[in-house]
């Protein structure tokens, strides 16, 4: 055991000195944030681009778990609020300096516009789906004249949501392992992977699945790069940030985020898509797979290490 | 196989298993599912500690590495295919199921009672000179040899 002498003026339990105020509710919503952002952005940008045919589990299909992903994420997070019935008061402001007023204002038009963005594909996917009202039959026509502004508008709510989920972190000025400006780009870096893996399992055609394998190998290189240069920042900052990273670098999360996240979740995959780039078989579903296993134990270590580090000491 | 414990010794600083890895997995399930009978096994206890799981053990990750290392090679070699139960034509997949869940609880107890399993006390054991690695080596392939005959079927 680590036995530790501390003397602060202040009382503040599960504040000083360790966090320990988030549990499981965060990362997953964190995670599920990023995959619906994801999703989202390849949806909106095929149909921007007017490859809807071309793309269709993409645009259509996979979107399906947008929404689902968002209203559990949610739930996650309504879940983590200690007085459930306030949560409101966040949209009584807007607050541009303040990362989670931009969150809840997003995740207000985000959720909605991805529940109409599916049900507005709804007629296609579903042969003889009637939306018995006559008004929604109208909303529904008139979505899908407007189907590239609905789309951009989206894609930027979609882009904003997944930075948020890294920024939201990174806005704890006094945690210096989240403290960090790369975690914005990063965690949307790896929504956008998760999300394009998400879609490449649930893809049958094969020129889809070989588009999309290109752009995932891509943000796996990107999310790496990121990642390099985030412990590259942290050993060459002060003494906080190097003991922050040591976590990492022999500390207890040393295992679960160089094996899991790193190793498992974007090195293996990523040869996985190459290989099967070049034309060798591999099981479909096994880099998807590991993807999103990835993300989702790299959020979850992000915040656990994340609330252990401090500047006090 | 020998150079490949000379690297795992020259790398790691030990030899090499595989049964330790489903024993970490059986005793982290049995401390998950019915903590008090783990904790009072004089068996399971001993694997047990506050601090750390006993899935922390770098058996278990090099048994993931088996598996992933082997599927990599599946897939470099094209010999990844659907998922199926290779077995003889003459008997039903049922039968070889059911003989592999059999022979793999014998070879669970036997590696206990033996202290490792034919990669953990024959391969490692033997490559480090221990007499008892040298015994179960000739025991485990001469009782293979004696008795493969009786299960013949089962494959051809």
């Amino acid at each position: 055991m680590k036995e530790e002498l501390f003397v602060s003026g202040r009382d503040i339990p599960n504040i000083d000195p360790y966090l320990h105020i988030w549990h499981w509710q965060i990362p997953l919503y964190l995670y599920l944030g990023g995959l619906a952002a994801g999703i989202l952005f390849f949806a909106t940008y095929y149909v921007i681009k007017g490859k809807e045919k071309q793309m269709q589990t993409t645009v259509k299909w996979a979107t399906i778990i947008a929404p689902i992903a968002l209203v559990i994420g949610l739930g996650a997070l309504f879940w983590d609020l200690k007085h459930k019935l306030y949560f409101w008061q966040l949209y009584t402001t807007i607050r541009f300096t303040s990362p989670m007023s931009w969150g809840a204002w997003t995740l207000m038009l985000i959720t909605p516009m991805s529940i109409v963005w599916v049900a507005s594909y709804m007629k296609e996917m579903i042969p003889g789906w009637d939306w018995k009202f006559g008004f929604l039959n109208k909303f529904e026509v008139w979505i899908i004249k407007n189907r590239v502004p609905f789309a951009w508008i989206m894609m930027i709510l979609a882009v904003i949501l997944g930075v948020y989920t890294g920024i939201l972190l990174s806005a704890f000025n006094a945690r210096p392992l989240w403290n960090t400006s790369i975690l914005g780009p990063l965690f949307l870096t790896s929504g956008l992977s998760t999300g394009l893996a998400a879609i490449m399992w649930m893809s049958k055609d094969e020129h889809e699945r070989k588009t999309l394998n290109r752009i995932d190998l891509i943000l796996i290189l990107v999310e790496l790069f990121l990642i390099i240069h985030l412990f590259m920042g942290f050993m060459a900052g002060s003494a906080v940030k190097t003991e922050a990273a040591s976590l990492f670098l022999g500390g207890e999360f040393t295992v679960s985020f160089w094996v899991f996240v790193i190793i498992l979740g974007l090195a293996f995959p990523a040869t996985l898509e190459a290989l099967e780039l070049r034309g060798f078989h591999v099981p479909a579903w096994l880099p998807p797979f590991l993807i999103l296993f990835g993300g989702l134990v790299f959020r979850f270590v992000m915040v656990e290490a994340g609330q252990i580090t401090r500047f006090l000491y | 196989m020998g150079l490949l414990v000379i690297l795992t010794v020259y790398i790691t600083g030990r030899g090499l298993g595989a049964s330790g890895a489903v024993k970490s997995a059986v005793v982290t399930t049995a401390d998950a599912i019915v903590p008090i009978h783990a904790h009072t096994n004089p068996y399971y206890s001993k694997f047990i500690s506050s601090d750390k799981s006993p899935m922390y053990n770098w058996l278990v990750f090099e048994s993931l590495g088996i598996f992933f290392g082997g599927l990599l090679s599946g897939v470099i070699f094209r010999r990844v295919k659907k998922i199926r139960v290779e077995r003889s034509p003459k008997i039903t997949n049922k039968t070889r199921l059911t003989a592999a869940l059999i022979g793999g609880i014998l070879f669970g107890i036997g590696s206990q009672f033996g202290r490792g399993c034919s990669s953990g006390a024959a391969l490692s054991g033997s490559a480090t000179f221990s007499f008892g690695g040298v015994i179960v080596m000739l025991v485990l392939f001469g009782t293979g040899y004696a008795i493969a005959g009786l299960f013949k079927k089962l494959w051809i």
